[in-house]
């Protein structure tokens, strides 16, 4: 489903070159990467969603190569194909969470039924802040509300960048959970990148950076 | 969802930004198209009311006083003047048309301006329905008239002494009107129009029921003043106003008056009817002559003779609306800049409100992108979200200053009809419009760039 071949990247202005290992994961598998800070996880995983285009070496999602789509393309396949976590941003700040779920429908052109939403809301227990501002969830109803967003149009990839590492023990168990159950359900792959050894345990596939 | 709705839930997110950027612009918006109608009512005021008129005749005074009446119907008449010499001024063979008229009354405040057949001409006015005047105490109405006082062809009206409405002094005549005008959007759509004669007639009751009174008295009551004959019964009073008349102070009014007098009585001798209209022409007062000339070396030559030789003045409409309006122009000016710095101001906000959202919210625009958004939609969120406020602006700045005026003319309206204000045309408002459609595209534009450099990747790395 997701592939990597010789991942290879520099920012601009920069000498350092990354290397990324190769990956290869069938749908609905998971990947645990771990690594430091500053290791360049977050670049891997922004190389995996077309947010940055590698210097070398091809992603390949789906039997597309990514880094072949024009601009435009590009923002329509991620729109549709990947879903993704974060550690703080979850969601537009000027809309609503419901509202915040039908925005993220209409740009990734993709049809869900208002009763499809409610229920996912209801799956991850924030169905009764369905009409609140962001900003009036906690931490925890939050990452609920970005997990929600990442997998409510059926990724085929769902990649999650530090997904647990401002949540307390608590929380994190039930976040890390919640975001393999839904990637189950929607069946698809999951890849999170963390250097929270807490989550080591909920993965068979890990890699070190 | 959709690009729109987006753009409206932003607008909704920040409630004070949005507020003070309609609030502004909304403000210089009201300004810029208050100015302009005004202007352009005096424009237009100019331009077409004055329309062939190039000097007006009429009694000592302020020569502005004489064209705002005489012309714009709008101040009140200097006074009288003599028919017969205002005939012999007529006979200047560079004048191409001479027309007089006369003033006196009014009905609901509409002023009855009696006059010749060619006035209409002067305004292009045509008639509507009905046909001219024939006789004495027909009318023919302007189209605002009608409108405004539901009159139609047929219809009778009796007139109020002076200019301002009243139902105190109520004239017996009774006027038909037989004849109603296609707008011309000029000053005869307010004006009912009737015959000299007509005037005259109904002044002349007056004056009859006068004479049997006096019979004995001076001459003083054959200088009617149409404006002012509020008590028949008072002699007393009455010769008072004629020595208040502030026209007619001068001595030589008097020689010459009682020479027409003269006239007057030799006239009186006649038993003759078919005298009875010479005897009108030769001894009435008209309030002005609307002269145009066909040989424009007139404007030259004919107002300083007539201003030297007669008691007459003549004054040139186009010169008093000049000077009037480069007496009004600096008040206009200086409101004209300060609505251009409220515009630039409300163009600032604008800007710094889209400006804002697209730094600050950069991070939520850059999860759009991972959303599947295109830049383009992003700019066209951030576009809309400014057209929004610029629209809605707009809409209320029209809204606003058409109330505003509203309440001001009801508040200066006072008696008479004659209101100086066009309605606010598409041709006057086009050119704010533009204008501040250029200003939205500049803090648009400006504010949208930073979407075009935006990295979503490290914007997204710079979340922790």
């Amino acid at each position: 489903m997701i592939q990597t071949e010789n991942l290879r990247f520099q920012y601009q202005n920069s000498s350092e070159l990354f290397h990324f290992p190769n990956i290869n994961l069938s749908p609905k598998e998971d990947l645990l990467i771990l690594g430091k800070s500053g290791i360049g996880k977050t670049t891997f995983l922004h190389l995996l969603a077309g947010l940055l285009k590698p210097t070398e070496g091809k992603v390949i999602i789906d039997d597309t190569e990514i880094q072949l789509l024009s601009n435009n393309k590009l923002d329509q396949f991620r729109g549709k194909n990947i879903g993704l976590v974060f550690q703080k941003k979850h969601a537009i700040q000027s809309l609503c969470v419901f509202k915040n779920l039908q925005a993220r429908l209409f740009f990734s052109k993709s049809k869900v039924q208002n009763k499809d939403i409610e229920s996912l809301l209801d799956q991850l227990e924030i169905l009764e802040y369905k009409n609140s501002n962001i900003n009036k969830l906690s931490e925890g109803q939050l990452q609920r509300l970005s997990i929600a967003m990442a997998v409510i149009h059926k990724p085929k990839i769902l990649l999650a960048d530090e997904p647990t590492s401002s949540l307390d023990d608590e929380t994190c168990k039930i976040v890390i959970e919640l975001l393999k159950q839904q990637a189950k359900q929607t069946q698809a792959s999951l890849i999170v990148i963390t250097h929270d050894h807490r989550i080591k345990s909920y993965f068979q596939n890990q890699i070190n950076l | 969802m959709n690009v729109w709705k987006m753009s409206l839930e932003n607008i909704k997110s920040k409630p004070l930004y949005t507020f003070i950027s309609v609030f502004t612009l909304t403000l210089s918006i009201a300004l810029l198209l208050g100015i302009q109608q005004l202007k352009s009512s005096f424009k237009y005021q100019t331009e077409n009311n004055l329309g062939e008129i190039d000097v007006v005749v009429g009694a000592k005074g302020s020569p502005l006083q004489l064209v705002l009446a005489s012309v714009l119907h709008l101040d009140d008449p200097t006074g009288n003047i003599s028919y017969k010499e205002a005939k012999k001024i007529a006979k200047n063979p560079m004048i191409g048309s001479a027309v007089p008229i006369s003033y006196g009354d009014n009905y609901k405040g509409y002023r009855i301006v009696g006059t010749s057949d060619q006035f209409t001409s002067l305004y292009g006015g045509e008639l509507a329905t009905g046909k001219k005047i024939n006789k004495s105490l027909e009318a023919i109405i302007g189209s605002t008239v009608a409108n405004k006082l539901n009159l139609s062809v047929g219809d009778t009206f009796l007139s109020s002494h002076g200019l301002i409405e009243n139902e105190i002094d109520v004239h017996e005549e009774v006027f038909t009107v037989v004849g109603i005008l296609k707008p011309t959007y000029k000053v005869i759509d307010r004006l009912i129009i009737t015959k000299l004669e007509s005037i005259w007639d109904v002044h002349d009751h007056h004056d009859h029921e006068n004479e049997e009174h006096d019979k004995n008295e001076e001459h003083s009551d054959e200088y009617k003043n149409h404006e002012e004959h509020k008590d028949h019964d008072d002699h007393e009073e009455h010769s008072d106003e004629h020595k208040n008349h502030e026209e007619h102070k001068d001595h030589d009014d008097h020689e010459e008056h009682s020479d027409e007098h003269k006239n007057h009585t030799e006239h009186k001798d006649h038993d003759d009817d078919e005298e009875h209209s010479d005897e009108h022409e030769e001894d009435q007062e008209i309030t002005s002559l609307l002269i145009s000339f066909k040989n424009p070396r007139g404007i030259l030559t004919l107002p300083r003779k007539i201003n030297q030789q007669t008691n007459m003045q003549a004054a040139l409409p186009k010169f008093e609306m000049d000077k009037l309006y480069a007496y009004t122009g600096i008040g206009f000016k200086t409101i004209t800049w300060i609505a251009y710095l409220i515009l630039f101001i409300a163009g600032l906000t604008i800007f710094i409100s889209l400006y804002k959202m697209v730094k600050d919210r950069a991070f939520d625009l850059a999860l759009l992108r991972t959303y599947g958004a295109s830049n383009a939609q992003l700019i066209k969120m951030v576009t809309y979200e400014g057209f929004i406020i610029v629209f809605t602006a707009f809409g209320l700045g029209v809204i606003v200053i058409k109330i505003i005026l509203k309440l001001l003319l009801n508040t200066f309206k006072v008696g008479h009809q004659q209101s100086m204000l066009q309605g606010l045309s598409f041709t006057d408002t086009y050119p704010i419009a533009l204008l501040v459609l250029i200003l939205a595209i500049i803090s648009i534009s400006l504010s949208v760039y930073p979407i075009l450099k935006m990295k979503i990747s490290t914007i997204l790395s710079n979340e922790k």
